[in-house]
């Protein structure tokens, strides 16, 4: 392995035509990454017509070096803004935005830098040792019945953070599921719910949702608090977390890395659950849970590091089996086929300087998060300091032109408008935002692949659970929400509530 | 009626209507999937069913405790919990505030990005508190050729164009503007 790491590196450094498509995909996929609405996959898009005047090691390593980057991009605005870049840093605002309100937005964008990092390069590490065995584990012990039971899980685990009660926990994940039916039947492509407008068969996109949902009704939140004369600008903390302070969160590091990893390697599924899986878990496991929410470092430093560690592990499937996890690596597939090659078990035989290109390459731009993301960040946390009345209509029109351009549609910005105010309407009446997004994000994932497991097992219940690894995930789901449904008797019996 | 008040029968009744109107909009798709015994509604009114089972838990919650956060939750952010009462006035100002960024989003189609685009910066600047003309009309120019460079010409991102005139002829004559300046081939 460490041989053909530093033959993948020399190969990487020896030609400067390649560091620099590699320094353009680093700086790139962090910008793109930190724009909101427009995330690194409008950057790849819009690149996938040059790649193919590149070597095809050179054009799947950019894109692999976007994902890296893009990824932890998002972080940036989602801690200093409340305004997630991409779906995977949505988690990360929870508790990020919180610490920009109390003056540690320094402390909370350096962990992310960190954490991200160490998530990536773990996971690169890992990809490096490990493609192909665990891609062959995955084919073989992951199907539909799988992935259905992991979002069961990843909602039910939603369901029970945020929200002021439990029930408006539920409401809020229902709420979002109902939202995602919107559209077409994911069997057999059946209208649902267009109510007469024909955009709608397209359904629900969620990156509007999202920005929505986060970004615009935390703007209507600030408006009216500028109204009412309760506006107070953040205080711009620029303080850095130290070694010592995040050596205290190792633990966190180490379970979110894990539960990244597992997380990247299901198709379809991606950094998105794994960031909110990596949360709640840090919920779940800690014994300060009443700080989350309101800046507990370690909601930031779990998000981080689960989604960068998602991104090794979205590889596997992808180079080992030619499965594309999600949007960016499907964009990665058309970079192998333009150049007339198919991702897949072959790949490693006929082309394994490519491979070894891309696995170095990943790894590199990990580390480069540490160097070039302290700095870039120093430099955005200035404009915490623009007047609130300049920033608004800015973020407000990113938010919509990235509603916009992912469609083409004008109906998605007006989505987004409608989400922001049912957002600040929700929020008001205590229930859970991150609950709404994620029901969005994964209803129309977990449908389809019920449906599909359903039908693999000739609707079978006892077939359906005496697979493991689902039965094991199924059981996981049900005791949390069996957790969840005491803690809501006792709620109703509770004695001195709470104010 | 316990600790129930009347924004507790409000919220009901939203939910209530939402799960008529979802439950009865489903009976539009219902039609059978040859290779999928459940079909296009079974996964909908699922939701709808657990969603009416938890509005009653809702509402069995509010009743002995009203809106007493419940013990033991966690993930709530501060602002969350925040309920600001306000008079007809500021009541209004707020509705403004809401209302701005949403008639701009219908306006998109009919009007178009790079038309609507300056008034919309100015009434939100000026919604949330800048009263100086000069700074507004400072404000505006600068955000507005921020985003042309980076959308129009950089990233030559596709923006509506609205189509009525005369705001459909105003696009095409920005987009005329960046063609010609693109075929200068500074770079």
């Amino acid at each position: 392995m460490l041989e053909n790491f530093i033959a993948g590196s020399a190969a990487l450094f020896g030609d400067p035509f390649t560091i620099a498509i590699f320094v353009f995909g680093v700086i790139g996929g962090m910008l793109f990454g930190a724009i909101p609405g427009v995330s690194m996959l409008t950057l790849a898009a819009i690149l996938l017509p040059f790649t193919s005047d590149l070597d095809p090691a050179q054009g799947v390593m950019l894109f692999a070096v976007i994902y890296c980057t893009g990824t932890y991009g998002g972080a940036i605005t989602a801690i200093l803004f409340n305004i997630p870049g991409a779906p995977e840093n949505a988690p990360t605002a929870f508790d990020g935005y919180p610490m920009t309100k109390q003056g540690r937005a320094g402390k909370a964008v350096g962990a992310a830098v960190l954490c991200s990092a160490i998530g990536g390069i773990s996971s690169a590490l890992v990809m490096m040792a490990a493609t192909e065995p665990l891609a062959k584990w995955a084919i073989r012990n992951i199907g539909p019945p799988e992935i259905f039971a992991l979002v069961f899980f990843g909602l039910a685990v939603a369901s029970s953070v945020g929200g002021r009660t439990i029930w408006k926990g539920w409401l809020s994940v229902l709420l979002g599921l109902m939202v995602a039916t919107i559209g077409q039947d994911p069997v057999g492509g059946i209208e649902r719910y267009n109510f007469g407008f024909a955009d709608l068969a397209a359904g629900i996109a969620f990156v509007p949702a999202i920005l929505g949902f986060f970004a615009v009704s935390e703007i209507f939140v600030q408006a009216e608090k500028k109204v009412t004369g309760k506006y107070d600008a953040p205080p711009v903390g620029m303080s850095f977390p130290t070694i010592l302070e995040l050596w205290r969160y190792k633990i966190a590091v180490l379970r979110s890395i894990l539960v990244g990893f597992f997380c990247g390697i299901l198709p379809g599924i991606g950094a998105t659950l794994a960031a909110f899986m990596g949360y709640g878990e840090a919920v779940r496991w800690s014994k300060d849970k009443k700080s989350f929410g309101k800046g507990n470092l370690e909601g930031v430093i779990s998000s981080e590091t689960a989604n960068n560690a998602a991104t090794g592990a979205a590889m596997i499937p992808l180079l080992a089996l030619g499965l594309p996890g999600g949007a960016l690596t499907a964009m990665m597939v058309a970079v192998f086929q333009m150049h007339d090659l198919e991702p897949g078990p072959l790949v490693f035989y006929n082309s394994p300087d490519l491979i070894w290109i891309v696995f170095a390459a990943m790894f590199y731009a990990n580390l480069s998060i540490l160097i070039i993301g302290v700095m870039e960040t120093k430099t955005i946390m200035y404009l915490l300091k623009v007047p609130f009345q300049f920033l608004a209509p800015m973020i407000l029109l990113l938010a919509s032109i990235g509603s916009y351009i992912g469609r083409g549609l004008v109906l998605d910005v007006v989505v987004m408008f409608v989400a922001g105010i049912l957002g600040f309407l929700l929020r008001r009446s205590g229930y859970s935002i991150p609950g709404i997004v994620l029901g969005i994000i994964l209803g129309k994932i977990g449908e389809q692949n019920f449906a599909q497991g359903m039908q693999m097992v000739h609707y079978d219940l006892v077939t359906y659970f005496s697979r493991p690894i689902c039965s094991l995930l199924i059981l996981a789901g049900v005791l949390t929400l069996g957790f969840s449904i005491y803690q809501a008797i006792q709620g109703i019996k509770q004695k001195s509530p709470a104010s | 009626m316990g600790k129930l008040d009347r924004s507790h029968f409000i919220e009901a009744g939203v939910w209530s209507l939402f799960f008529i109107i979802f439950f009865i909009a489903s009976f539009e798709f219902n039609q059978p999937i040859e290779i999928y015994k459940f079909g296009a509604t079974g996964w909908p009114r699922t939701i709808l069913l657990l969603l009416l089972l938890v509005m009653f838990g809702n509402l069995i919650y509010a009743y002995y405790q009203g809106h007493a956060l419940q013990q033991g939750r966690v993930g709530i952010a501060d602002d969350e919990a925040e309920k600001t009462s306000y008079d007809g006035g500021t009541f209004l100002r707020v509705v403004t505030a809401l209302g701005v960024p949403f008639l701009y989003a219908i306006s998109l189609k009919p009007v178009g990005f790079y038309a609507a685009t300056p008034f919309f910066i100015a009434a939100i600047a000026f919604i949330f508190g800048e009263r100086k003309l000069k700074n507004i009309i400072l404000v505006t120019l600068s955000i507005y050729l921020i985003i042309m460079i980076i959308f129009m010409v950089i990233l030559n991102a596709p923006l509506p164009q609205g189509n009525t005139s005369p705001f459909y002829d105003f696009s095409a004559f920005m987009l005329r503007m960046n063609t010609k300046w693109q075929q200068l081939d500074l770079w």
